[in-house]
């Protein structure tokens, strides 16, 4: 087990004026799985995968990744711990606009002491895998928007993290963007056996993973998993669940 | 690639978004370069007769100056991180530790702040030379400048300046601690709008924020029928502008905004989103920033016309203390600087007037505010009487009376009334006579009556009150005046040829000139370095404000103009933008000093309007210049979301 998540609780606001937004979530997630989490609109889905990936701190519960507990690690441990085994992709990218693909994606190399030849095998193998290889020279805003997030997934997996964290990934793509997006991200989780874990509020998006973790007013509603289907079988039972939760592909 | 080169290159690609901070920061390094440069010239020291008064308006001038640079400087740096974020946020997500970060700002700020430094010596160097210049040019004083520098200038410059830097250090070291890492991420998009709903409170605040600006307007104009109380009244009056100010932005301006937009019921033109909501959306902050440059505009502007205007009035008050070149305070000393003069060939005229003390009774037209005069000292009001007879320029008639050489700030504790009766009193004896005038213009010198108008009366008249006056040694009330006028202009030679050590001590008008051109012109020229330096920094926080907002706005820009609004339109919305965040403070600002210098004018000099709306409009002048540089900076980035 990879990740584990015990009784997660977080609230926001003041004493007197509280939101409880998570209230109480359990987790495992094995190594090598891709799982999306979906649910509507203030399920809590952004905020689960903010504390899960240590960018928020929980209100109470405890997050062990490969058995250590993160809740209460110092910022040293906690960096380091972000260096080594986490990756991000974000709904905006959030590339650096005066690096260039190439220096973006390299970046979590660059403060770890790897040979050069090792750091440019592995650029080329995941920015050959992603499509992103002639573009290395390139600035983020020389190229579209689909290959600006193929660079922030590239830079996710990069340094070869034990869980990769990634917050609507497609949400800003066209569909088609989107797809090539999700199939690159498949293989790398299949090739690298590399966790994904995914947000999305996208059925299609979600039918690309192995497991599907729905949310309901902060507590976890229930789970699908793909087993032997085939993607086009589990993204119409995902949108079965989706109707049941009442949000029925209509929400933002 | 180790993290470092990346670093180095992000850092100056994004060198261009730090241009007009690093562009500040030399200014200021040179302003405050220049500025204890000269104070340290030597050259200039020794021509100065007010050396003291020089390093010690040098001092107070470095202090505000240090005051306003550290402001400034700390207030750049937050915008700079704000923006910056973004950049911080992700360096922490690849798993640097917030000390590596810290190091990382550490090294950058370093680079670009010990690199503005050592340019900004250099430049104060070359500035310092010509404002050197322009301070003798104020002054009056003809001396070639020469190029010296100073080692001490610029230890103590840097030491200021590594004092800073440590400041600025220990900013970013909290801004990291206290940020959380999901904040950093989410900055930006932060509505900082302090007033959602409208309750009575917004309105409650906002009347009496506008109340007390008022109020501190309508006390200002009476500050002086209340003159016991005057300290306290100055700080209710200081106190009551500056929260009134700051009420007003928070709460009137808000208030005023949000029923502009209640009434548009949801239909915003483009107008609005652009400035209208664009401003309310960052209330909060702007509030406090915009009643801070109001202030310190209200206060840099005050100041910089009160000493105009004492500059300006240097030639009427030295008219009505001196009527005549020079003065003598014995006989012998006109007899002896008589000889002196001729034996050198020099012409001149003796004037020679006898006078005698009577009191004047506070009656008629005379009204003496007691409690002011006795903070004055002055227990009663002495005239000293001179016959027309003695005088070309008066012709009095037999129960009359001229009052001249009133000193301008009698008036704010005196009230002569014309065409009253005026009694003169010594010891028993009582004469009254008609007062039918009153100027400042001098026949005695103030030196022969310590300040004391001068009554002219008929030659009869003054014969009449000399026969009954009786003169009270132990007073030694003046009973004559010696002095002299040379033919032809005077000048310092002749001066310099009189004043001498073992010479009889005189009173000279061109020495005084000098010395008051001197000391008024200091005064004018570091007020208004610091004035200038108010300026530039409210200046340049205005821009730095509006290029954040202008980023943070992008988005905004985008969407409009894919909507179809055309880039003339968005900037027109924008021009209103910057219409009310330069206009509304600045003109604040203008009103604030209007009723500044209104209410004590009078103590500093002789004419109110010519010197003030001077500096106001070099004011206005300058400060729009960064209004014009904000609306380009917008344009460019309008131009470029699309």
């Amino acid at each position: 087990m990879i990740l584990e998540a015990r009784d997660i609780k977080k609230s926001y606001g003041n004493r007197l004026n509280r939101t409880e937004v998570l209230k109480g979530i359990d987790l495992n997630i094995e190594k090598g799985e891709f799982v999306s989490i979906m649910g509507a609109s203030g399920s809590g889905k952004t905020t689960l995968l903010n504390v899960l990936s240590s960018i928020d701190r929980v209100t109470s519960g405890h997050i062990f990744i490969e058995g250590q507990d993160i809740t209460n690690l110092k910022d040293k441990r906690m960096a380091d711990f972000r260096k080594n085994d986490l990756g991000f992709i974000f709904q905006e990218y959030n590339l650096l606009d005066t690096l260039t693909v190439k220096e973006n994606i390299l970046l979590p190399l660059s403060i770890r002491n790897m040979k050069k030849s090792d750091v440019e095998k592995q650029f080329e193998l995941v920015a050959g895998e992603l499509g992103i290889y002639d573009l290395e020279s390139k600035y983020p805003n020389e190229i579209s928007g689909g290959q600006q997030q193929r660079t922030s997934a590239a830079r996710a997996f990069i340094h070869q993290p034990k869980i990769i964290f990634a917050d609507e990934p497609t949400g800003a793509l066209d569909s088609k963007a989107a797809s090539t997006l999700l199939r690159k991200l498949q293989t790398l989780n299949e090739k690298s056996r590399s966790t994904i874990m995914m947000v999305t509020h996208d059925a299609t998006a979600a039918s690309y993973s192995g497991r599907v973790i729905f949310l309901k007013d902060g507590l976890v509603y229930s789970t699908l998993r793909r087993g032997e289907h085939s993607q086009e079988d589990f993204y119409k039972e995902i949108m079965n669940t989706q109707s049941v939760l009442g949000g029925v592909g209509v929400e933002s | 690639m180790s993290l470092n080169t990346i670093i180095f290159k992000n850092f100056f690609k994004n060198i261009k978004n730090y241009t007009l901070y690093i562009f500040a920061l030399i200014f200021s390094v040179a302003l405050y370069f220049s500025f204890v440069l000269m104070s340290k010239d030597e050259s200039a020291q020794e021509e100065l007769s007010s050396g003291t008064l020089m390093s010690t308006g040098f001092l107070v001038g470095s202090v505000l100056l240090v005051f306003i640079i550290v402001t400034f400087v700390m207030f750049a740096n937050s915008i700079f991180l704000k923006r910056r974020n973004k950049e911080l946020a992700l360096f922490q997500l690849i798993g640097l530790s917030r000390n590596k970060v810290f190091r990382i700002l550490l090294l950058e700020n370093a680079i670009i702040y010990f690199g503005s430094l050592f340019l900004g010596i250099g430049f104060g160097f070359l500035v310092s030379r010509l404002l050197l210049m322009i301070l003798l040019k104020v002054m009056q004083i003809e001396l070639p400048v020469g190029l010296s520098f100073s080692m001490e200038a610029v230890v103590q410059t840097a030491v200021l300046y590594i004092v800073i830097f440590a400041l600025l250090m220990i900013q970013n070291f909290v801004f990291l601690k206290r940020t959380r890492l999901i904040n950093m991420l989410n900055l930006n998009r932060s509505s900082e709008s302090a007033n959602k709903k409208l309750g009575a409170g917004t309105v409650a605040f906002g009347i009496i924020g506008l109340a007390m600006i008022i109020l501190g307007y309508w006390l200002s104009v009476k500050i002086f029928d209340h003159s016991l109380l005057l300290v306290p009244l100055l700080f209710g009056i200081l106190g009551l502008t500056i929260i009134g100010t700051y009420l007003t932005f928070k709460f009137s301006v808000a208030f005023l905004f949000n029923m502009v937009r209640k009434s548009k019921r949801g239909h915003v033109n483009v107008n609005d989103v652009l400035s209208l909501t664009s401003i309310m959306f960052k209330m909060k902050s702007n509030a406090f920033l915009l009643t801070l440059i109001s202030i310190v505009s209200a206060l840099s502007m005050g100041l910089m016309s009160l000493s105009y205007i004492s500059y300006y009035s240097i030639d009427k008050a030295i008219e009505s203390v001196m009527p005549n070149d020079y003065v003598f305070y014995e006989e012998e000393g006109l007899e002896f600087y008589e000889q002196l003069l001729s034996e050198n060939g020099i012409e001149y005229d003796s004037v020679t007037i006898p006078t005698i003390e009577y009191d004047a009774k506070d009656a008629g037209a005379i009204s003496v505010d007691q409690d002011m005069a006795e903070q004055a000292g002055a227990s009663s009001v002495h005239l000293n009487i001179v016959s027309d007879a003695e005088l070309d320029t008066f012709d009095v008639g037999e129960n009359e009376m001229v009052l001249t050489g009133v000193p301008y700030f009698m008036e704010t504790f005196i009230d002569f009334e014309i065409s009253q009766p005026l009694t003169l009193v010594n010891d028993e004896y009582e004469y009254t006579l008609e007062l039918i005038e009153v100027g400042e213009e001098a026949v005695l010198s103030s030196f022969v009556t310590y300040g004391s108008p001068v009554a002219v009366v008929d030659e009869k008249v003054y014969d009449k009150l000399k026969s009954h006056y009786n003169y009270d040694e132990e007073k030694g009330a003046p009973q004559e005046m010696y002095a002299l006028d040379i033919v032809g202009e005077d000048s310092m030679e002749i001066y310099e040829l009189m004043d001498d050590e073992d010479n009889p001590p005189f009173e000279s008008k061109i020495s005084q000139y000098t010395a008051q051109m001197q000391g008024t012109g200091m005064m004018m020229f570091i007020i208004g370095f610091v004035g200038f330096a108010f300026l530039l920094t409210s200046g340049c926080i205005l821009y730095f404000k509006q290029i954040g907002e202008s980023e943070d706005e992008k988005g905004s820009y985008q969407v409009l103009r894919k909507l179809g609004f055309s880039e003339r339109e968005i900037m027109k919305g924008l021009s209103i933008k910057m219409a009310i965040t330069f206009g509304v403070p600045l003109l604040i600002g203008l009103l604030h000093t209007y009723f500044a210098v209104n209410a004590g004018w009078f103590l500093f000099g002789t004419a109110m309007w010519t010197p003030m709306l001077t500096v106001m409009g070099a004011y206005v002048v300058f400060y729009s210049v960064f209004a014009l540089l904000s609306l380009m900076y917008y344009k460019k980035v309008v131009k470029q979301s699309m």
